[in-house]
């Protein structure tokens, strides 16, 4: 006989209640695992969108905001704002190279599709791009597009695609990257610009800089020559995870709100089970039970609730947002982050943050219950009809 | 009397519930080591208040309670159950075994809280159920056993860290006459192996096992 034993008996003497008050706290659970895990996926995936940008700065239109910020990493529709005199002004700054981005949308299949109008030769060294199959070649007629574009719509060299009413031939696709370069149409800029109307007008430009330990003065420079908004790719991670932190940090606090209902739901639990069980308890102290002998007996059933629901939570949380993942990834902001790429399907730190969390707020929901048992006068509890 | 395990001295217990009731008074008693003693009286006269101050299980409105020489009214209430569990086994009338449990379990359980190792405590247990005639009955649980066996089941679990001094409230109480003829015989052959045994009791069968048969009326010691 041990104590885990009696308290394991004690906890599923009454199955539907078990059953009913483990349910709670493993749906509150599972909310958690499930913020924490599509978080931290959405996170990973960010800081991976941010490296592969390939840039130490990006020149932006004045006031931008940090919407607009975040689509340059998300590769969503971008105003276009700076003209071709500031790409060149800047083009003509020592020491980096730059590449302008017109960012539209383009429709196949009736689903939309970023469309990126680009310098063809600059942006292939400055990204180090090959090409998979086809050519690599940009014109009037031709487009290239991503490798998970041609999969995801089965799309071959020499195949017809419409954009904004006119038919482009597929030239070329690049070979895969892994990010979001392999989920785009390439066309040549001043195409492009011709096609939505843009004037000579681009989204943002990427730069790189020669020697990094400059960054400073690069960035001096190119405000100086042009009437631009600089930032570095730090600084746009930065606001990015802050802007998802911060939503992140709502969501978890209304999951932390469903464990908080949980706990009082073993509170009631536990406090019933102590008017049901007062004769036992009085047979327990009769027997040489110490009163914290018979508060750990208690303490120990909350954390067990708290430890198996927070079992049942981790994985129906992982499973979740597992399912759940695809149709998040329908959102306008997601859209770009592959579904599978998006979920960590099990993280042992997010279990081990999740299990901790419920085991302890499933043991300080204990503690007042506990209390009272421990409390009770042996004779009072034995003489208990 | 010298040999005394279990003493009181002007043992009483009041309860103040708007008004005074008094369930004990003044009890003197000596009760000898090895011993059988029936304490009865009348429903309410306060028996069981005097076995619940014996066994520290209450604490008391006025007096002192000696077991083995050793106060247990000055101890603390973890200390009383720490002396409950190595000193004294309780058998109530209504059995009073844990529903969860098995048998086995069940005299297991003072064992566990005594700290017994687990091997120790099923070697004990199998050996009380075998003496009590239970030996088939180790993996039941309590409701699936008749009155007579959940008593012996008591009577096993209170001897499981072998204690001087059972106390036994209304043991055959809720027994037909036939169990009660079988109960009987099992604490004569425990009163044997040298135990103080203190029985409250309204029946004159089980009075007539005890070598000491103490009255209570209204609180108070009449005859002895």
């Amino acid at each position: 006989m041990t104590f885990w034993k009696l308290i394991f008996r004690n906890l599923t003497r009454r199955k539907s209640r078990f059953v009913f008050t483990l349910s709670a706290i493993a749906i509150g659970i599972a909310s958690v695992v499930t913020l924490l895990s599509l978080g931290t996926g959405l996170e990973a995936e960010i800081r991976k969108q941010a490296d592969v940008l390939g840039a130490h700065l990006v020149v932006t239109p004045k006031g931008w905001c940090a919407y607009e910020q975040i689509s340059v990493l998300t590769g969503e529709t971008l105003p276009e704002a700076l003209p071709a005199e500031d790409v060149a002004k800047i083009a003509a700054v020592e020491g980096i190279r730059s590449v302008p981005y017109l960012v539209q949308r383009a429709v196949l299949n009736n689903n939309p599709v970023p469309m990126v109008g680009i310098l063809p030769e600059p942006m292939r060294k400055f990204k180090s791009w090959r090409i998979g199959s086809g050519e690599y070649v940009l014109d009037q007629n031709r487009v290239v597009v991503g490798h998970g574009i041609s999969k995801q719509f089965e799309l071959d060299i020499g195949d017809e695609i419409r954009i904004r009413g006119s038919e482009f031939t597929i030239g070329g696709i690049l070979a895969e990257i892994g990010n979001r370069d392999d989920l785009a149409i390439y066309m040549d800029l001043p195409v492009a610009q011709d096609l939505y109307g843009s004037g000579d007008k681009v989204s943002f430009i990427s730069v790189k800089v020669d020697d990094i330990t400059k960054i400073d003065d690069y960035i001096l420079q190119i405000q100086n020559s042009a009437n631009v908004a600089v930032v570095s790719d730090k600084q746009l991670l930065r606001s990015v995870l802050a802007i998802v932190g911060t939503v992140g940090n709502a969501l978890q606090l209304i999951a932390a709100v469903a464990v908080l209902a949980a706990c009082f739901g073993i509170i009631n639990t536990m406090m019933t089970a102590i008017y049901e069980r007062r004769r036992e308890i009085g047979i327990l102290n009769a027997l040489g039970a110490k009163s914290k002998t018979i508060f750990t007996v208690f303490l120990g059933e909350a954390a067990l609730y708290g430890l198996l629901g927070g079992i049942v939570g981790v994985v129906a949380g992982f499973a979740f947002s597992y399912f759940a993942a695809p149709y998040i990834g329908q959102n306008e902001f997601t859209a770009f982050l592959g579904s599978e790429q998006s979920v960590s399907v099990f993280d042992p730190g997010i279990t081990m943050r999740a299990l901790l969390f419920s085991v302890l707020a499933a043991s300080l929901s204990g503690i007042y219950p506990a209390r009272q048992a421990s409390k009770l006068s042996p004779v009072e509890a034995i003489s208990y009809e | 009397m010298n040999d005394a395990i279990i003493r009181t001295e002007g043992l009483a217990k009041f309860y103040n519930n708007g008004f005074r009731t008094v369930a004990l008074e003044d009890v003197s008693l000596d009760i000898a080591r090895g011993s059988l003693t029936c304490i009865m009286g009348p429903s309410g006269h306060g028996k069981s208040t005097l076995l619940h101050l014996l066994g520290g299980l209450d604490r008391v409105s006025a007096g002192k309670v000696y077991i083995g020489g050793e106060e247990l009214t000055a101890m603390r209430p973890d200390r009383a159950a720490e002396f409950r569990s190595k000193r004294l086994g309780f058998v109530f009338q209504f059995f009073n075994l844990l529903p969860v449990l098995t048998v086995l379990e069940n005299v297991q359980m003072p064992m566990m809280l005594a700290g017994v190792s687990r091997n120790d405590q099923k070697k004990r247990a199998l050996k009380l159920l075998g003496i009590l005639g239970l030996q088939d009955k180790t993996h039941a649980k309590p409701n699936q056993l008749s009155g007579g066996q959940r008593q012996r089941v008591a009577i096993a679990r209170a001897l499981a860290n072998d204690p001087e001094i059972l106390m036994m409230d209304e043991p055959t109480g809720n027994l037909d006459s036939g169990s009660e003829q079988e109960l009987l015989e099992y604490i004569r052959q425990i009163h044997k192996r040298q135990k103080t045994i203190v029985i409250i009791t309204h029946s004159e069968t089980v009075a007539s096992i005890a070598e000491r048969i103490v009255y209570i009326r209204d609180g108070k010691v009449i005859t002895d």
